[in-house]
């Protein structure tokens, strides 16, 4: 482009070409969700340091998958309070990969998710989005539940351990570094072995309890889950999480999941307790209490 | 200098003023869940029946048993245990008791009547005792003292 | 002074079991210590420091950016009683004799292999040894005749009166103790913490009890975080000094902060919510609890905590508990709780049942125990 000789002397910077952003590419490549390139700071044995307070900002645990604003159960007692903001596919490619004869458990889970009867010991799981009665979330919930959580991360060779304590039913998971064993039972939250590919937090998850969902939608699992999860640091305040699901009795392949984890950057910022069982009783045992004499 | 009198005496006395000493003290009255609360001591019961599944969980561990009645029929009664976190540190897995074993379950049933009970005592077949120090099968038992 | 109900898994079985030691008066006791007793006013800080572990140097457990290392998954479990018992008058220590028959007695006591006494007992000694911890029925290695280690006397200080308004809490607790006991709960209120599975062991300070008496450190730069078994939870320590949270806001778990003191981790906690357990019921508005830390060799921490409550005793008391390091040959396991709480549903079924059937029963304030916890 051929730039007039008045413009070339003026004050003035140079105007890009249509279509370049020029000076402004490195901020709006912010705005499209590019970081840029990141050396994180070390700990002593030479891994990044993931230690943090961090949190989502997806309102994944509506819905993994692309979903509108939704009013939730009981709309005409909850009102906003009860609602849900629309929200982007976590997904790769957006779909979760069902098996076409897996879709039903998922409309069923998504019909009863409010409704709860604990009253049999064969049925109790039946009914219910787990996180309603504040079960542990397992994983990968866990990680993209609106509340905030805390990565442990110590390195040395005397606790081979890190361990990640979730604010939501206070649910703690210790994750076993360069570990050989697998679950000795199933568990909620999963039996979680660690190692680093590079700058990358590698953790292999199995063992899971097959009562976790993904989300409030009813996506769920069988006991044969297995999840690979990686912890990118990608600038100072974030985490770049994937998640890789696989589950062959329920979906047709593996699948991935991926969004970004934010540190909590307020002043003195720490993890409260969320202990949600007693806000659970009523509704879970409240049916089973003496009735007041007439 | 040897202190004098026998055990039994010095115990019996001593005891007595062990009792006083508590009632000044701070003692706990919950018995945070006691099977006492929820099982009836009148109500023995000795349970034969197939193991038809095994629950590994928190805060209790529950075996299912199906148990022969006299008239053929079938009972399905579930028996509570503790925490199988402990059995784990011993080295008995939640594969260590399949489904189709045969049992015998000595406990206490229910005051409420429910085909369900604690378990005191499990003996196998061969008479051999469940949960006991011995191991099961193949399951190797670890003491963690050794 | 009235006995006061307490519904805390504060207290373990040991409470019970000192009564064997009983049986050892008379016994020569040429490595006892039999000082006199020592006056009945005592500071907190003057008795912590003699009796503590002498651990002025640095030793070899650092971490790799130099913090002492307490890191690790320990166990707590003793049969040592935290009161000492009035059989053995002054004797802190008990010989490499004394110690082992009293730990043989204890044992025999407490396990719940016994076969002796009626059905009344033996309901309650379910299920078996098997499923306890093995580690509660072997006394402290330093032979000592209580956890309390100061006052010197080894005992719980004396109480002082309390608010009519606690009394008042305490009775309505011993009522909804009455009909748990009894079988005949009204409602889940009637369950404590522990059984609704809110919080057990995790509350601090730490006490053994009859199993998972495991706890996990992990440690990251400015922090220092204990994980027990029991309810799943982590207690995320700053080291870093920064002040406690604001006083309104108010935790189960309390709030924590800690600070080194040459190897030893000093961690105040205050902020507990007033319907926590509370440790022996003392006053949340003025319970002040600190608890010490010290990585004493590989596989040994020494694990102490002073309580003070002007509201609740006349004078401050400390305990001394040895952790042992477990891992890795043995390792923590999940505890998942509320997920599978079947007793609460079928207590509360089961009473209703009984109700419909007319049965009619009158609340029992303590059972039979062979110790106080399941």
């Amino acid at each position: 482009m051929v730039v007039p000789a008045a413009a070339q002397q003026s004050a003035t910077p140079k105007q890009p070409a249509a279509g370049q952003l020029g000076e402004s590419a490195r901020q709006y490549a912010l705005d499209i969700g590019q970081f840029p390139p990141y050396k994180p700071a070390r700990m002593p044995d030479g891994h990044p340091d993931l230690n943090g307070n961090w949190q989502a900002m997806v309102s994944a645990d509506w819905d993994l998958q692309d979903h509108d604003a939704q009013s939730g159960p009981k709309p005409e007692i909850n009102g906003v309070y009860g609602a849900g903001p629309a929200g982007q596919s976590i997904v790769e490619g957006g779909e979760i990969p069902y098996r076409p004869e897996a879709l039903a458990k998922k409309k069923r889970n998504f019909e009863m998710r409010a409704t709860v009867d604990v009253s049999n010991d064969k049925t109790w799981h039946d009914l219910g989005d787990p996180e309603l009665k504040c079960y542990m979330p397992g994983v990968p919930r866990a990680n993209y539940l609106p509340y905030p959580f805390r990565i442990v991360q110590g390195g040395d060779a005397s606790s081979p351990y890190m361990l990640i304590s979730y604010e939501f039913a206070s649910a703690t998971r210790i994750i076993r570094m360069n570990w050989k064993e697998t679950a000795p039972v199933p568990s909620w939250m999963g039996w979680s072995r660690g190692h680093w590919e590079g700058d990358t937090l590698v953790v292999d998850v199995s063992g899971f309890r097959e009562e976790t969902w993904f989300d409030r939608a009813g996506d769920y699992h069988s006991d044969e889950l297995h999840v690979v999860e990686r912890y990118t640091p990608v600038s100072p305040y974030h985490l770049m999480y994937e998640a890789t699901i696989e589950d062959p009795k329920v979906f047709t392949r593996p699948w991935k999941i991926r969004f970004p984890l934010y540190r909590r950057m307020e002043q003195d910022f720490q993890l409260l307790e969320f202990k949600c069982e007693p806000f659970t009783e009523e509704m879970l045992y409240g049916r089973f209490g003496k009735k007041p004499a007439p | 200098m040897k202190p004098t009198g026998n055990k039994l005496g010095v115990g019996a006395a001593v005891a007595a003023g062990l009792m006083l000493f508590w009632m000044g003290a701070i003692v706990p009255a919950s018995a945070h869940h006691a099977f006492a609360a929820e099982y009836d001591a009148k109500k023995h019961v000795v349970l034969k029946g197939t193991v038809t599944k095994m629950e590994w969980i928190n805060p209790h561990a529950w075996i299912h048993i199906d148990v022969k009645k006299p008239d053929g029929n079938l009972e399905e009664w579930m028996i509570e245990f503790g925490t199988p976190n402990t059995l784990l540190r011993r080295g008995f897995t939640h594969d260590s008791l399949k489904p189709g074993t045969e049992i015998t379950v000595d406990g206490y049933q229910s005051k409420d009547g429910a085909l369900r009970a604690n378990g005191r005592d499990v003996t196998l077949p061969d008479g051999k005792k469940l949960f006991a120090g011995s191991p099961v099968a193949d399951a190797p038992y670890k003491d963690p003292d050794k | 002074m009235t006995c006061r109900p307490l519904t805390i898994l504060g207290i373990p079985a040991t409470v019970i079991a000192f009564g064997s030691l009983s049986l050892l008066v008379g016994q020569n006791s040429p490595t006892g210590n039999d000082s006199a007793p020592a006056p009945q006013k005592k500071t907190a800080t003057t008795a912590a420091t003699s009796q503590a572990v002498p651990t002025a140097k640095p030793n070899g457990f650092r971490t790799s950016w130099g913090d002492p290392d307490l890191q690790g998954v320990w166990n707590d479990a003793t049969s040592t009683p935290l009161q000492r018992p009035n059989g053995v008058a002054n004797k802190e220590v008990l010989s490499e004799e004394e110690a082992e028959q009293f730990q043989a007695q204890t044992a025999g006591r407490l396990s719940r292999d016994r076969r002796d006494g009626d059905a009344q007992v033996d309901v309650n000694r379910a299920y078996n040894e098997h499923w306890m911890d093995s580690r509660r029925l072997k006394v402290t290695a330093d032979h000592r005749t209580s956890l309390i280690v100061d006052p010197p006397d080894g005992k719980i200080p004396p109480l002082v009166p309390i608010s009519a308004e606690r009394q008042k809490m305490l009775n309505e607790r011993g009522a909804e103790v009455g009909r748990f006991n009894a079988g005949m709960p009204n409602n889940y209120r009637d369950f404590d913490l522990a059984v609704r599975c809110v919080i057990r062991t995790d509350v601090p300070p730490y006490m053994p009890i009859i199993y998972n008496n495991d706890l996990q450190i992990v440690q990251s730069p400015g922090y220092v975080v204990i994980a027990p078994e029991m309810i799943h939870s982590a207690r995320i320590i700053p080291v870093d000094g920064r002040p406690h949270i604001n006083k309104h806001l108010l935790l189960w778990l309390g709030d924590s902060r800690g600070h080194w003191e040459g190897n030893t981790l000093v961690v105040e906690t205050t902020n507990f919510r007033p319907d926590s357990n509370i440790f022996q019921d003392a006053d949340p508005k003025t319970l002040h609890l600190t608890e010490r830390f010290t990585r004493v060799d590989a596989k040994t921490i020494n694990y102490e905590y002073t309580v003070e409550d002007p509201h609740t005793w006349t004078h401050p008391w400390t305990v001394r508990i040895p952790w042992t390091r477990i891992d890795p040959g043995e390792q923590m396991y999940e505890y998942a709780c509320h997920e599978d709480n079947y007793d609460v549903s079928h207590f509360l079924q089961g009473a209703r049942e009984r109700e419909r059937r007319g049965e009619v029963v009158q609340p029992i304030p303590e059972l039979p125990l062979n110790e106080p916890l399941k």
